[in-house]
């Protein structure tokens, strides 16, 4: 049986090459997005929220707006509403490119909500602390909020990126391609099923990786 | 961008460093507006250790907060080092003072010197000199050996020694202390007073010190103004009895 599995992974060897390339393509695309974006989104969310030092309604609402729209959408939805933005933006819907806009749009409002939470949880004091210590507001998000928040922050960031693989595995409907996507259409749909589970283990070999690397330098930046 | 200017203008101010002039603030309060400091006339000299006392909510901290420019009253005017406080000023007349609080306000990520160290990098001073200045406050504190240390392993009253430590890095003219001792013990708040004192009479600090626990103020402190409802009820000269430490055996049987 194990054979079966060695000849299929074998003769699939160029496809799950070329898949693993276009996830990996996709994922970095959209986790840097999420890191810089996500993270300045979290930072707005944060000081125009509740008990945030620029308080600010209408701001804080909007921004919630847009990462609760996103996230609510049903994925495979979202990705097809967004095809014609993929157009605008790159002259074409389809493709890893075009995939990579609906993805990271997903990922900025993971990475967003998981900042402000992250945020929230620093001492309430710390922008008190800041000023008496002669920081200015810069200094306050750099020096204090982030070097509080940082262990949490790269936690939120590994989940946020264990959830782009998972969303990255369907982009294959708008010709995204991907392991996901070769896991279902050669694998599921062409009754291949042991390239099928070939990828769930890669998958989940990927997944386990991620998750205990972000563990291990989450914990290392711990001091508290 | 005010900087040079400033010092210059500072070193001219008079003997009164901070000056409060009928000043108030009204907070909201489960929705209602409440006057939470009404009408304050107040003024620290150069040198002297202030205190303030009241009960929870008689507004100390507020006026503490106040002073160093955090939050800006509502009516009235505050004179730092003889300028206008103001949303301006505060962030050039806030660096000439320093603040310890009730729970200390250290950064766990930071390891002791880092935190003592964390002013000076706000203020792009030069490494090397600051290093070698917070090794010698850290000796002050008694805390030599424990410059590597997380925040995490040290005790309440080691945590304190290591927040003044770090406010006085960037010699300030003025240390606030909100309830500095309130969490510790009879021993350690022993130790953080004679420290208090000691800084006092060594490098010339003024110090402003919020507590509701009497035996502080009165140890160390040569003017109080009890605070109730926002308002000053009394202002008392003390002759300070000076910071001795105490058992718990010898606290009971004194009285």
């Amino acid at each position: 049986m194990i054979e079966r599995y060695i000849e299929t992974f074998n003769k699939f060897r160029d496809p799950l090459f070329k898949a693993l390339i276009e996830t990996a393509d996709m994922m970095l695309f959209s986790m840097a997005a999420a890191l810089i974006l996500g993270l300045l989104l979290g930072f707005v969310l944060f000081i125009t929220g509740a008990g945030g030092i620029y308080k600010n309604r209408s701001i804080y609402f909007m921004t919630s707006g847009f990462i609760n729209i996103t996230r609510s959408i049903p994925f495979i939805l979202f990705i097809i509403v967004m095809i014609p933005v993929n157009r605008m933006i790159l002259g074409t819907g389809f493709g890893v490119d075009a995939s990579k806009i609906p993805l990271s749009l997903i990922g900025i409002s993971l990475f967003a909500r998981f900042t402000e939470q992250d945020l929230l949880d620093v001492n309430k004091n710390i922008h008190e602390t800041s000023y008496a210590l002669g920081a200015s507001t810069l200094q306050y998000f750099s020096h204090f909020l982030l070097q509080e928040a940082r262990s949490g922050l790269i936690l939120s960031f590994t989940s946020t990126t264990v959830s782009l693989l998972s969303y990255s595995t369907v982009m294959g409907i708008i010709g995204g391609g991907g392991l996901g996507y070769l896991a279902i259409s050669e694998g599921y749909y062409n009754f291949n099923y042991e390239l099928m589970w070939i990828i769930i283990l890669l998958m989940i070999l990927i997944v386990h990786g991620l998750q205990t690397a972000g563990n291990t330098i989450a914990e290392k930046f711990d001091k508290r | 961008m005010i900087g040079f200017d400033l010092s210059r203008k500072l070193s001219l101010a008079g003997d009164v460093l901070i000056r409060l002039e009928k000043v108030s603030k009204e907070f909201f309060i489960g929705g209602e507006k409440t006057r939470v400091i009404d009408g304050i006339d107040l003024h620290v000299d150069r040198k002297e250790i202030f205190g303030l006392v009241g009960e929870t909510g008689s507004g100390k901290s507020t006026i503490l907060r106040m002073m160093n420019g955090y939050i800006e009253p509502d009516e009235g005017s505050i004179y730092l080092m003889g300028m206008v406080l103001d949303s301006d000023s505060r962030y050039e007349l806030v660096k000439e003072t320093s603040m310890i609080f009730q729970g200390f306000n250290l950064l766990g990520n930071l390891n002791v010197i880092e935190n003592v160290l964390l002013p000076t990098k706000l203020r792009k001073g030069v490494r090397k000199e600051n290093v070698e200045r917070a090794r010698e406050l850290l000796s002050f504190v008694g805390l030599s050996e424990f410059e590597k240390s997380n925040i995490r392993n040290l005790s309440g009253g080691q945590k304190q020694r290591v927040a003044i430590a770090r406010t006085l890095i960037t010699k300030p003219r003025i240390i606030f202390c909100d309830e500095p001792t309130s969490a510790l013990d009879e021993n350690m708040s022993y130790e953080v007073l004679k420290l208090l004192k000691d800084i006092n009479e060594r490098f010339e600090t003024t110090l402003v010190i919020v507590s509701h626990d009497i035996g502080v103020i009165k140890s160390v402190c040569s003017r109080v103004a009890i605070i109730e409802n926002g308002k000053i009820s009394d202002l008392i000269s003390l002759t300070p009895k000076g910071v001795a430490p105490v058992s718990y055996k010898e606290a009971f049987l004194s009285d």
